[in-house]
């Protein structure tokens, strides 16, 4: 099969990736092995972000909020207050580190134990916000609650949707007149619908936090990107794996995936995407840190023992590591640039974010689609 | 009326040994004080294999340990059934060792008491596949495992329930002395920040390897010779039956089932004292104790590895061995009056994880001698809680009269007859270890739980797969409701986080480092932490 491009990873860069450049005119077909960030995201997007994305993602269905090149802020699930520039419409962004609200309600669906309530609770009245938590249940939910591994973000999402009145009508009933609720995201698992029903129900601002993975909101729009992809005539790959590749000369010639094992996949230009270890963009050993797919040049220390920081919660290296590219985004095999392979998004070595994903992913577009 | 900080017998250290003596004291009429510095269980307890030795390893160097290992594992078996897991153990051998060597093995057993069953390599591979297909020979003997941390916190209730008082996270800081009499210790709580002074006319040191510090306390000597063994835990049970080498006791020779996991170990290396407190495995035990133990199960080699951790056993020092692995595992016992003439403080110390029992007897006749009573030890006879109704299948059987679900039979598994008392809760806290929200309340109710370290311990949340990915900000949350204060439960989940992470470190490579970034993201980025 023959494309014009074939990208490699169908998490955040992949499909911004996909989606512009077929939306140029350039077909591409993504090889998704399913797994991916979004689905772990925050719903929020730091470091510089391309202006391009926004634009982007309307066409996808997805409003972004907040400025790509400004930091604004978010409350996290712990608490705490962190720097984003862009946000998943769910999220609420403040300009300042300071929450413009004084009185506020956080609600949470009985037994859900994915959402730390008290530690919201707790950095809100650091703030000196004053807060209460409270519970609410719904008849749908009773099933969901008798077997307890099913109290997950997800498995909530699906049962609340279908019946958004019923929790305004609930929520109501829990409000005194404060002037912010929180909720988890539990709401809008295949559209935004039900975050913007819920919105207009209920006289008060609401901030939906994220909660334990999977992301609702993150699910939701990998499905739309995935989707636009599709509408604008890519081909999505879905549950299928790069295997293999051939280089010959400088350049990649073929691709073999685990499903398309008779066929061979073609294109002009490949775009690495495949991102870090979770995604298997980057494979490790006892011995070292590797790229499985092309065999690529890693930047990473050298020995085991420099591979990690001994506070979890510093900088780690291993999270650095990633493949080493010339200047238009070639990546480097054996110290020589591939020159129809482009790597973007986070299997780059350095610092990751989105905005960097995503800041990559737009120079890579830019240099296919001329 | 006697006053609220004088008791009969202190005892220092909430490890077994500690909690043995505890329940033993206090089954024998004493009232009883329990002192720990961290948690219980922190120390060797929880740092070693979790094998419950046969006392087949030791038959042929050291006969007098071996005969008491067999007599305390039979026990062990009845009083605690829910702590224990009867797998039986092989001792094999391969074409690298001296066959003629099992041949001694087998007589040391029977001489000692054990059971030793000289089986055909094929049968040996066929009750355990994982085992080498190379062996030449196999002896089967009744090793089994235990978990220690679940024998700790049984021994600990116990205790209390006949009436004992236990500190944990107190510390020992002065022992009160009056010329040559202990007259009690002067205490530090390390929650609220409050000092203590506890009066007994007996305090009973068993501090593991920290004893040599407490005993310093006391203006006496006890010389350890603290011996660090690193263990790697892999991440499921390859192996059903203990398997062990058949030949001298050397290095990664012993590979233990226990749960969900298995467990190789281990190392011996000398250290210093200074390093008790925080020990790190290093990348040359990590290489080795793979090496050595793709010999007894080759499929380790390609197997999983979850973490890496280190204990320090207390052995009394005797000779210049370096190694400590010709030190005596015989269990020391020390009446500082007629050693030192210093009146009214006793040492217990040696000894392993198997002959705590044994251990706490002998520390509880010389307690019972010093305060001129006479009474009779019933721990080997009397039922742990939890295991009053049996092994785990029968507990099964009598609590419910429905087949029991996999919830229940994780909790039955884990807390034996005390399940009866445990509700379902809404929410599933550790998907890996499938430990409920209702067994997570009933750990913070009952079994002196202030951290989330300290409730892995009483309920392996965060010691599953994931270690601690997903269940441990769970349980943080819940731990933030019962002590109302969410500041101290998040620094609590940081420092969790970076414990687990302390043992992910040393053998954090393939799936695992793909889980430690996962992990990672979490807390960084989607919890803000």
């Amino acid at each position: 099969m023959k494309f014009q491009t074939i990208i490699v990873g169908g998490g955040l860069a992949g499909l911004t990736a996909g989606l512009a450049l077929q939306k140029k005119g350039v077909s591409c077909a993504i090889i998704s092995s399913g797994e991916n960030a979004l689905h772990f995201s925050s719903g929020t997007f730091s470091g510089d972000c391309p202006e391009e994305i926004v634009p982007l993602f309307e066409e996808a269905h997805i409003t972004l909020k907040g400025d790509p090149s400004k930091d604004s802020w978010r409350l996290t699930p712990s608490g705490s207050m962190q720097k984003v520039r862009l946000a998943f419409e769910d999220i609420t962004l403040y300009s300042s580190q300071k929450i413009s609200a004084s009185n506020v309600l956080i609600a949470n669906p009985e037994g859900f134990i994915d959402f730390p309530t008290s530690f919201i609770a707790d950095g809100l009245s650091q703030q000196g916000i004053s807060c209460k938590v409270k519970t609410f249940s719904l008849p749908c939910l009773k099933t969901l609650r008798e077997s307890p591994s099913e109290m997950r973000s997800v498995g909530i999402a699906k049962k609340l949707d279908g019946c958004i009145e019923e929790v305004a009508e609930r929520l109501r009933g829990l409000l005194e007149g404060e002037d912010l609720l929180i909720l988890p995201q539990v709401f809008g698992l295949a559209s935004p619908e039900p975050v913007r029903a819920l919105r207009t129900a209920l006289p008060v601002e609401i901030a939906f936090l994220g909660t334990m993975p999977p992301s609702v909101p993150g699910i939701r729009v990998q499905l739309q990107l995935k989707k636009a992809f599709e509408r604008a005539g890519g081909t999505f790959l879905m549950g299928d794996t790069a295997v293999s590749a051939e280089i010959a000369d400088g350049t990649v010639r073929l691709i073999r995936t685990k499903n398309l094992d008779s066929h061979i996949l073609t294109a002009d230009n490949y775009i690495l995407a495949s991102g870090t270890f979770f995604s298997k963009g980057l494979s490790s050993s006892m011995e070292k840190i590797s790229e499985p797919l092309f065999g690529l040049d890693i930047d990473c220390p050298s020995e085991r023992t420099e591979w990690y920081s001994e506070d979890f919660f510093a900088p780690q290296p291993y999270m650095a590591a990633g493949v080493v590219t010339d200047k238009d985004f070639h990546p480097l095999k054996d110290g020589a640039p591939i020159s129809n392979l482009y790597a973007v998004g986070s299997i780059l070595a350095g610092e990751k974010n989105a905005g960097m994903a995503l800041t990559s992913t737009f120079k890579v577009i830019k240099k296919i689609a001329l | 009326m006697s006053k609220s900080n004088e008791f009969d017998v202190i005892v220092i250290g909430g490890g077994i040994t500690g909690a043995g003596t505890a329940r033993d004291c206090a089954m024998r009429g004493l009232k009883v004080l329990l002192i720990e510095r961290h948690d219980i269980a922190t120390g060797a307890t929880g740092r070693n294999h979790g094998l419950l030795h046969s006392g087949a390893r030791y038959a042929v160097t050291d006969q007098e340990s071996a005969t008491e290992c067999i007599e305390e594992n039979m026990i062990l078996r009845r009083i605690a059934s829910h702590c224990v897991d009867e797998t039986d153990g092989f001792f094999i051998t391969l074409p690298e060792d001296d066959l003629a060597y099992q041949a001694k093995f087998v007589e040391a057993c029977r001489t000692a008491g054990i059971r030793a069953d000289i089986i055909d390599p094929e049968e040996a591979r066929r009750l355990e596949p994982s085992v080498n297909p190379d062996i030449i020979g196999a002896v089967r003997v009744p090793d089994g495992s235990v978990d220690p941390f679940r024998l700790c916190a049984a021994n600990m209730l116990d205790a209390k329930l006949h009436g004992a008082r236990v500190l944990v996270h107190t510390e020992v800081t002065e022992i009160i002395k009056e010329g040559d009499t202990v007259l009690g210790v002067r205490t530090l709580d390390h929650v609220s920040g409050e000092n203590g002074e506890w009066y007994a006319p007996v305090t009973v040191n068993a501090g593991g390897i920290w004893g040599h510090g407490i005993a310093e306390k006391a203006g006496v000597q006890v010389g350890m010779f603290p011996a660090k063994g690193a263990l790697l835990i892999f991440a499921h049970r390859v192996n059903n039956i203990v398997i062990n080498r058949c030949r001298k006791p050397a290095n990664a020779d012993i590979l233990v089932p226990g749960d969900t996991v298995c467990v190789i170990g281990t190392t011996s290396t000398r250290v210093p004292y200074e390093e008790c407190d925080d020990m790190k495995v290093t990348p040359e035990e990590v290489d080795l104790l793979l090496t050595e133990g793709a010999k007894l199960a080759p499929s380790l080699a390609t197997t999983r590895i979850l973490r890496a951790y280190a204990g320090v056993r207390p052995l009394v020092s005797a000779d210049n061995d370096p190694t400590g692995r010709n030190i005596s595992r015989g269990i020391v016992c020390l009446d500082h009056e007629e050693r030192d003439s210093l009146k009214g403080f006793v040492t217990i110390t040696g000894g392993k994880l198997m002959t705590y029992r044994l251990m706490a007897e002998k520390a509880t006749d010389v307690v019972c001698r010093k305060l001129g009573l006479e009474r009779k030890c019933q721990t080997a006879v009397t039922p742990l809680p939890g295991s009053e109704l049996g092994g785990f299948r029968e507990t099964i059987k009598k609590l419910w009269t429905m087949p029991a679900t996999t919830y229940q039979k994780a909790t039955a598994f884990r807390a034996g007859s005390s399940a009866r008392d445990i509700e379902k809760g809404v929410g599933l806290v550790c998907e890996c270890e499938e430990v409920s929200s209702g067994e997570v309340d009933y750990a913070i109710r009952n079994l002196d739980v202030h951290s989330l370290t300290d409730l892995r311990r009483r309920t392996r949340v965060g010691m599953g797969t994931c270690q601690g990915e997903l269940c441990a900000c769970r349980a943080a949350g819940m731990l933030a409701a019962a002590h109302g204060c969410a500041e101290r439960a998040r620094t609590d989940l940081r420092s969790f986080m970076n414990e687990r992470w302390k043992g992910n470190r040393p053998i954090a490579w393939g799936d695992t480092l793909r889980e430690c970034e996962f992990t990672n993201w979490i807390y960084k980025h989607v919890l803000g932490l």
